[in-house]
């Protein structure tokens, strides 16, 4: 029951303060939010209503948490011998409180938090293709210089990944908000990325705009949030896999948005 | 349950369950609980001042990713749990039992189409199969339709074909896949001679504490005190399961799984790898496994959702609650032997 109200009060106050997006896609935040009051007030009733075991409570979040030794099927289970039973149990009750703890001490007192780059980097930039054909070149060519302008990170990543040609970007600046992963393979280059989410934290994928900026390090670290316009180049390194870069007119260092994920 | 199991049980719980009752001490209860809530509130207002970067990135990726499965899946076993309430507590004896076609092989088939009516996805059909057990379905039953109902159920379906559409037979594969298997299963283990042995010893007691309620307690403290011991059993399984899930995740690197997805055979093998890690709900899975649809043949997509409603680290820690490892162990390697077959199937017509 701890548990319960330990995760529910860390999931209503997320959904409140407005960071339940993130770890879950916005499309299920009111499904979540109305099954976890109704725990909620299950929970609330376990605690007024009194279980029928009233010593049951605290000590029982745990799987093993009905093998009473005068539990009657454990006569039914001689396969299992008494000797033995107490310790488990005993190890169980640890664990489960182990768990608890370690639980509130996660879901309550650290500050919620976006991935990181480390996860960035483990699950490849761009690697995502689906994801990326969203925008077709096609679609893109007659647009106006608003449009542009409004463009995505995942917007951009999609053409960069459709053409390579560069009579197609000319003129064409973006205007990106989106944190720094460092390029694997190139000292000069780092993508300002953001995840895109179908579902919840779990399945994000990252997607980034390459930047070509040499001795980038001086002025940001990995995992800053900028915000960087400029045009697009042939990309002066001959290290990556990106043909093309974002070369930035402005570069500056913003705060975390309120929805870090693209959708 | 038997007969005599059921007997055996009501006679020793009538003895000693009035005695236990009288002892619980309600207000000081509810007073403690309030008091941790309010704690709870408390902490929680005044810890984000403490601002981010308090943990190293890799950490802080595996506590987001955990808390982002528990959260995603907390309001799926919720739900379970509310539905195994009424069909536990509030529905009569014989309301699926009755109708249901008596033969064990018809019986089955029928049972794995429940899903239908009871559109839950696989971590809110663990608590929801628990129910059907205590309400008479035997083991083999409980099985079929667990398996069979993430997958027949009309979310899935719908997520499904707004996904993939009829693309490469995807959606059929996964359907008919999920019919197949949980029926081969069900009938798999129905012919185990003592199918009492499958389960865990706590939920057989699980089974002895339900068969004592009905008499003279009101259905709404038995609603609130089967809640009481459905959570505290999915819980930490749930949690135990969402954080080896996270810590995988943050270890393996996703560029591995998917170098491997255009062989026909290791594409296969790579997403049923990648379903069982990542646990994602089956109402939700087409739409997390459509990016990959480009790099992997259509087989390693099939066998995705087919293999992962079914068996994955967050499952796994949740059926340990019910059935004995042995059980899961040989439903494991069942569930993964078929539905590579049928993602070579479909690789081989595509």
């Amino acid at each position: 029951m701890l548990l319960t109200l330990v995760v529910g009060v860390a999931t209503l106050w997320l959904a409140a303060t407005g960071q339940l997006i993130l770890y879950i896609h916005p499309r299920y935040v009111v499904f979540t939010v109305i099954m976890i009051a109704i725990g909620m007030v299950l929970s609330i009733g376990v605690l007024a209503l009194a279980p029928a075991r009233g010593d049951d409570d605290h000590d029982h979040d745990h799987p093993g948490g009905h093998d009473h030794d005068d539990d009657p099927a454990a006569a039914l289970r001689p396969r299992r011998p008494r000797r033995g039973r107490a310790a488990a149990r005993g190890i169980a009750v640890g664990a489960g409180a182990l768990v608890t703890i370690v639980m509130a001490v996660a879901l309550v007192a650290l500050p919620p938090a976006t991935l990181t780059s480390a996860t960035a980097g483990q699950r490849d930039v761009n690697s995502s293709t689906a994801a990326l054909d969203g925008t077709s070149v096609d679609d893109a060519t007659g647009a106006s210089d608003e449009t542009y302008a409004s463009f995505s990170i995942l917007d951009w990543a999609g053409l960069l990944r459709q053409t390579t040609d560069l009579s197609f970007y000319q003129g064409k600046t973006a205007d990106l908000v989106g944190f720094v992963v460092p390029s694997g393979d190139d000292p000069d280059v780092f993508y300002v990325s953001r995840f895109i989410i179908t579902c919840c934290a779990v399945d994000a994928q990252p997607v980034g705009v390459p930047v070509y900026l040499p001795d980038w390090r001086e002025q940001v670290d990995a995992d800053d949030w900028i915000d960087v316009s400029g045009g697009f180049q042939a990309n002066q390194s001959g290290a990556t896999d990106d043909p093309i870069a974002l070369v930035p007119d402005e570069l500056e260092k913003v705060g975390q948005p309120r929805d870090p994920y693209l959708y | 349950m038997t007969a005599p199991l059921r007997e055996r049980h009501l006679v020793d719980h009538t003895v000693d369950g009035p005695v236990r009752r009288r002892r619980s001490p309600r207000s000081r209860l509810l007073a403690v609980g309030a008091a941790v809530a309010l704690v709870l509130v408390a902490v929680r207002l005044v810890t984000p001042a403490l601002g981010p970067g308090l943990l190293p990135n890799t950490l802080q990726d595996f506590v987001t990713l955990t808390i982002s499965v528990i959260v995603e899946s907390m309001p799926f076993v919720l739900l379970g749990i509310v539905l195994s309430i009424v069909v536990q507590v509030w529905l009569p004896q014989a309301f699926f039992t009755s109708w249901l076609p008596k033969r064990p092989l018809p019986r089955r088939a029928v049972i794995s189409f429940l899903g239908m009516f009871l559109p839950v996805c696989e971590c809110g059909n663990v608590p929801l199969a628990r129910g059907l057990v205590l309400k008479g379905f035997t083991v083999s039953e409980s099985m079929t339709f667990l398996l069979a109902a993430p997958i027949l159920n009309p979310i899935t379906i719908i997520t499904t074909h707004q996904a993939f559409g009829w693309d490469g037979g995807i959606l059929v594969a996964r359907l008919v896949g999920g019919f197949v298997i949980a029926n081969l299963i069900g009938w798999l283990f129905s012919k185990h001679p003592d199918p009492e042995s499958l389960l865990t010893s706590s939920f057989a007691a699980e089974c002895a504490v339900a068969d004592d309620h009905g008499h003279g307690v009101s259905r709404l403290s038995q609603s609130v005190d089967l809640f009481r011991r459905e959570m505290s059993t999915m819980m930490p399984a749930l949690f135990i399961g969402a954080a080896i899930a996270g810590a995988i995740q943050t270890a393996v690197p996703r560029s591995v799984l998917v170098t491997l997805g255009s062989n026909p055979v290791w594409s296969v093998l790579a997403m049923m790898l990648l379903a069982f890690v990542i646990s994602i709900c089956s109402n939700v899975d087409a739409f997390f496994v459509l990016p990959f649809a480009s790099t992997f043949m259509p087989g390693g997509i099939a066998a995705f959702l087919v293999f992962g409603p079914i068996i994955d680290v967050k499952m796994l820690a949740l059926l340990r609650t019910t059935y004995r490892p042995r059980v899961l162990a040989q439903l494991t390697l069942v569930v993964a032997l078929t539905s590579a077959a049928i993602g070579l199937v479909v690789n081989f017509l595509a």
